[in-house]
């Protein structure tokens, strides 16, 4: 278990309950959503945030959009952020990279596949730290 | 009439010979032109049909697709809700069955010996060979639960709260259905918009005002043509490359 609290960025409430369960299992309980770019926006500035999970295609702000606003406020720049979409082609990959997304699932996903990019981007997030 | 008068009619008599001798040959096109029309004439009226058609079946496949999205939402939040309540009584249920030796005889008794354990070691002042006895105790305890019947009733029903959970991974379903149908929704869109488009240039009918203008719509062209397995292969190799910077 830790304490590290997510924001769940996802416009369908089935998807943001399925991720939040999947967190739960798999040691991440503390979590908070939003249901657009702006939405999260918002909720970075009244809530402390560890962590960003993210869909793309979502109304108001969609995922990439939001990724560029939170890099490029001082606050969050660095705060981590995996992308879970639905988007799947080589070209969407390489924009959200571009966008500087840590990492990037393709729906549908598994608790363990969750479990695994979060570790692994903490982990070099702690060494870029270092 | 001077010469210079006179040359100035013979110029126009030229020009007006040319004039008619390029009518006698347009003539003929204009003649043909006309049949070819008359010819596709009712195939234009087709297509208008075709047209106005479309643009009342159109709005109506969208409506169609956006109530598939709505009940196939309602059904995974209906679904969702289920499994939460399964989930939690799951949870009660194994907390049960942890301590479910204390109904049984055998539970009697481990409790009070437990008591009595605890007891000793506080009565001992945390006395080294009574600590050792407690510790000997808790593990004795471990051993009965993990051999009693409860261990795999335990087993079984956590099995069971693993099954949930896959239930309700397996309902992104929903979500990546909704996401493609979005797509076709689009396209479809994007169609009915170069229908009334084509109507307004076209036809002229009272038709081109049935469909309003609709919002500018991406349509995502690039298919996804790789199975699951391959597609995380890509997105693997990619991140690999963004890390190595050569992205």
């Amino acid at each position: 278990m830790t304490s590290m609290k997510i924001l769940i960025v996802d416009d369908s409430i089935t998807i943001r309950r399925i991720i939040t369960n999947a967190l739960k299992t798999v040691g991440f309980p503390d979590t908070v959503e939003a249901a657009n770019g702006k939405d999260a926006l918002e909720k970075l500035t009244s809530t402390n945030v560890d962590f960003i999970i993210t869909d793309w295609n979502m109304p108001e702000m969609n995922g990439l959009d939001f990724i560029k606003q939170v890099r490029a406020t001082p606050d969050y720049s660095s705060l981590p952020i995996l992308m879970i979409t639905t988007r799947g082609t080589e070209h969407d990959v390489i924009e959200a990279l571009q966008a500087k997304v840590n990492s990037y699932i393709v729906k549908p996903f598994t608790p363990q596949e969750l479990k695994e990019k979060i570790e692994g981007i903490l982990k070099t997030v702690q060494v870029n730290a270092a | 009439m001077n010469q210079q008068e006179l040359d100035g009619i013979l110029q126009k008599a030229a020009e007006l010979k040319v004039f008619c001798e390029y009518g006698q040959r347009t003539v003929p096109v204009l003649d043909e032109i006309a049949a070819f029309v008359r010819e596709i004439s009712p195939a234009i009226e087709d297509l208008r049909a075709v047209v106005e058609v479309s643009m009342v079946n159109i709005p109506r496949a969208a409506d169609q697709l956006a109530r598939v999205t709505q009940a196939t939402e309602q059904a995974s939040t209906d679904i969702l809700n289920t499994l939460d309540r399964m989930v939690a009584t799951l949870d009660e249920v194994i907390g049960s069955v942890a301590s479910g030796m204390v109904s049984s005889e055998v539970g009697a008794a481990t409790k009070k010996m437990a008591a009595i354990v605890k007891s000793l070691v506080d009565k001992s002042g945390w006395d080294e060979d009574i600590v050792k006895l407690a510790e000997a105790w808790d593990i004795h305890v471990q051993s009965l639960r993990m051999s009693g019947p409860t261990s795999n009733l335990e087993r079984l029903l956590k099995d069971l709260q693993n099954d949930c959970t896959e239930i309700m991974m397996a309902l992104q379903v929903s979500d990546i259905t909704q996401q493609h149908i979005g797509t076709v929704m689009g396209t479809i869109q994007a169609v009915a918009e170069g229908l009334r488009k084509l109507t307004t240039g076209f036809f002229s009918t009272e038709t081109a005002e049935i469909l309003q203008p609709q919002p500018t719509v991406q349509v995502q062209f690039e298919q996804e043509n790789v199975g699951e397995v391959e597609r995380k292969k890509m997105v693997e190799s990619l991140l690999s490359k963004a890390r190595a910077g050569q992205l």
